[in-house]
């Protein structure tokens, strides 16, 4: 047997036979190169199937399946609110990412009871000496209050329209663990700047978890690191603003719009 | 050790020399591996319990099948793309750039930095957590017991973490509360005026906690505060049954000119 490769099919040669342009005969190489290797054709094919898909045509809508006569279009609006908190989620995690590079969750510095800290010193940095930094807190601010609010008349929403009822009920507890969950991502990024209302806000947490009978201690280490604040607060609320919620939140958010996909829109009929 | 002595990788045939760590195990065939009816019938228990039923579920989605006398038709309507596409562009960029305007012209507040030897005279959340906060201001009407010699049972901020469970309690519960396929607030006055009433009580709850900035008497707010919740709701129970009249009745009409009776 022959120790010489076969080349069952010889790609190079029908490549030479063909009359091709120099884009083509690049395009083609490379094309051949990957596809040698990695075996793309497969992919390709799925993304062809993917392009067909998507150009499917979109169904009626609601009114115009109903001849409700444009009855109700002055509610659309109200049935975008769950795009934008994603939207504005998207907008406060890329905002959020930046400030990122400049934040500093620490609470050294202070010389004595009430001097800046590290964390109010970098806070201070951003929106005095950075560029765009003014702006770039108060985009990821805004952008969290309209998430907030949009999560909020979202849920309004759903409920004034029945849409939480069956087969939608896992979906309406997932949107309910979405808006706690929601609120502690605010809460977390509340107490970051480590101003005296982030201070005060952190220490109402606290006492609500001392509260708590049984699990209140336990709660009170986890989420605040002790049961007087300090440095470990702030560092545990920063990896939960920064690192745990988002993977958290957006898996939940693609669950809930997977399943919203899956089962329809409920029709506000 | 066996007569049937596989060559090694070099060519020799010295079982103790050998280092490539043997012949490659067998693959089994094909047949080997049990098939779907295989599986279910050897399959105990939960499995089997698992079988059966998407047996039985598959059975009954195809019996709907057939019974149905549902036409598949053409639906027009728009593309996704370029028409459906351009019209989400267009609303998101929408939404961006009045996020990205309030950013603008409402810069947010910095205030002092953090001191824990001086508590501040007004402590205070974000405003979406206000509703929360005034929770925790319910002390007035935690009950206290005459047993215990007026003592009060649980504390002030369990009482109040009580009443955050229960709150999302009831709203976790709503979908397994109110069923059928009644999807508007005239439909269902009662759950529309429980709605209300949850609506108004997170803004009466919130101006419990910000109750410095109002120059209302305490004890007269605190009676707003579950007054006008329920207030509302009555007004909103008296509207909707009050509509309700005309309004199912052209709903009905329309309905059953679109899918009239069997």
């Amino acid at each position: 047997m022959s120790l010489k490769k076969q080349d069952d099919m010889d790609h190079n040669a029908w490549l030479k036979s063909q009359d091709l342009t120099a884009i083509e005969t690049a395009f083609l190489t490379t094309l051949i190169w990957l596809d040698k290797r990695l075996r793309i054709v497969d992919y390709l094919e799925l993304l062809e199937t993917m392009y067909y898909r998507a150009n499917l045509q979109m169904p009626k809508s609601h009114t115009e399946q109903y001849d409700l006569d444009n009855k109700f279009w002055y509610w659309y609006p109200l049935y975008s609110l769950g795009s934008l908190s994603i939207i504005a989620y998207l907008l406060a995690a890329v905002s959020g990412a930046l400030l990122g590079f400049y934040y500093a969750p620490s609470t050294a510095g202070a010389a004595a009871q009430g001097d800046p800290t590290a964390a109010y010193d970098s806070m201070v940095m951003i929106m005095k000496d950075v560029q765009f930094g003014f702006m770039l807190r108060s985009i990821h601010r805004w952008a969290a209050q309209f998430m907030v609010a949009a999560v909020f008349l979202h849920m309004l929403r759903v409920y004034f329209t029945g849409a939480y009822k069956e087969p939608r009920e896992v979906n309406w507890i997932l949107g309910v663990v979405l808006i706690a969950l929601t609120l502690l991502f605010g809460f977390s990024g509340y107490v970051l700047p480590w101003k005296q209302l982030s201070f005060w806000a952190a220490q109402i947490g606290v006492e609500l978890a001392l509260a708590t009978p049984i699990v209140g201690e336990w709660a009170a280490q986890l989420l605040f690191g002790g049961f007087t604040l300090g440095q470990a607060t702030l560092v545990r609320m920063y990896i939960l603003h920064v690192f745990v919620l988002p993977f958290v939140v957006t898996a939940l958010i693609a669950i809930h719009v997977g399943i919203v996909w899956v089962q329809g829109i409920a029709e506000p009929h | 050790m066996t007569d049937d002595t596989t060559a090694m990788t070099d060519g020799g045939t010295d079982d103790e020399a050998r280092t490539d760590g043997g012949p490659p195990a067998t693959v089994p065939p094909d047949d080997e591996t049990p098939t779907w009816s295989e599986r279910k019938e050897r399959s105990q228990g939960l499995a089997q319990l698992t079988y059966q039923y998407f047996e039985r579920s598959r059975r009954e989605d195809e019996d709907l099948r057939t019974e149905s006398t549902y036409v598949e038709r053409d639906v027009l309507g728009f593309p996704t793309w370029p028409h459906e596409t351009i019209r989400n562009l267009a609303i998101t960029s929408f939404f961006l750039g009045v996020i990205l305007l309030v950013a603008s012209i409402l810069p947010s507040h910095f205030g002092d930095p953090a001191n824990p030897g001086s508590t501040p005279a007004i402590i205070l959340p974000d405003w979406y957590l206000y509703w929360s906060f005034g929770l925790l201001k319910l002390s007035p009407i935690n009950p206290e017991l005459a047993v215990l010699g007026g003592n009060i049972v649980v504390s002030n901020e369990l009482y109040g973490l009580i009443a955050h469970g229960a709150i999302f309690g009831v709203i976790t519960l709503v979908p397994f509360l109110n069923k059928g396929n009644a999807r508007r607030p005239v439909e269902e006055p009662g759950w529309a005026a429980l709605g209300v009433t949850g609506v108004i009580l997170a803004i009466t709850l919130a101006v419990l906690a910000i109750q410095n900035f109002f120059p209302v008497p305490l004890e007269l707010l605190f009676s707003l505060v579950f007054m006008l919740p329920v207030a509302g709701g009555v007004i909103t129970y008296a509207v909707l049954k009050t509509m309700r009249e005309g309004y199912m009745y052209d709903l009905n009409r329309r309905y059953y000119m679109l899918r009239p009776p069997k």
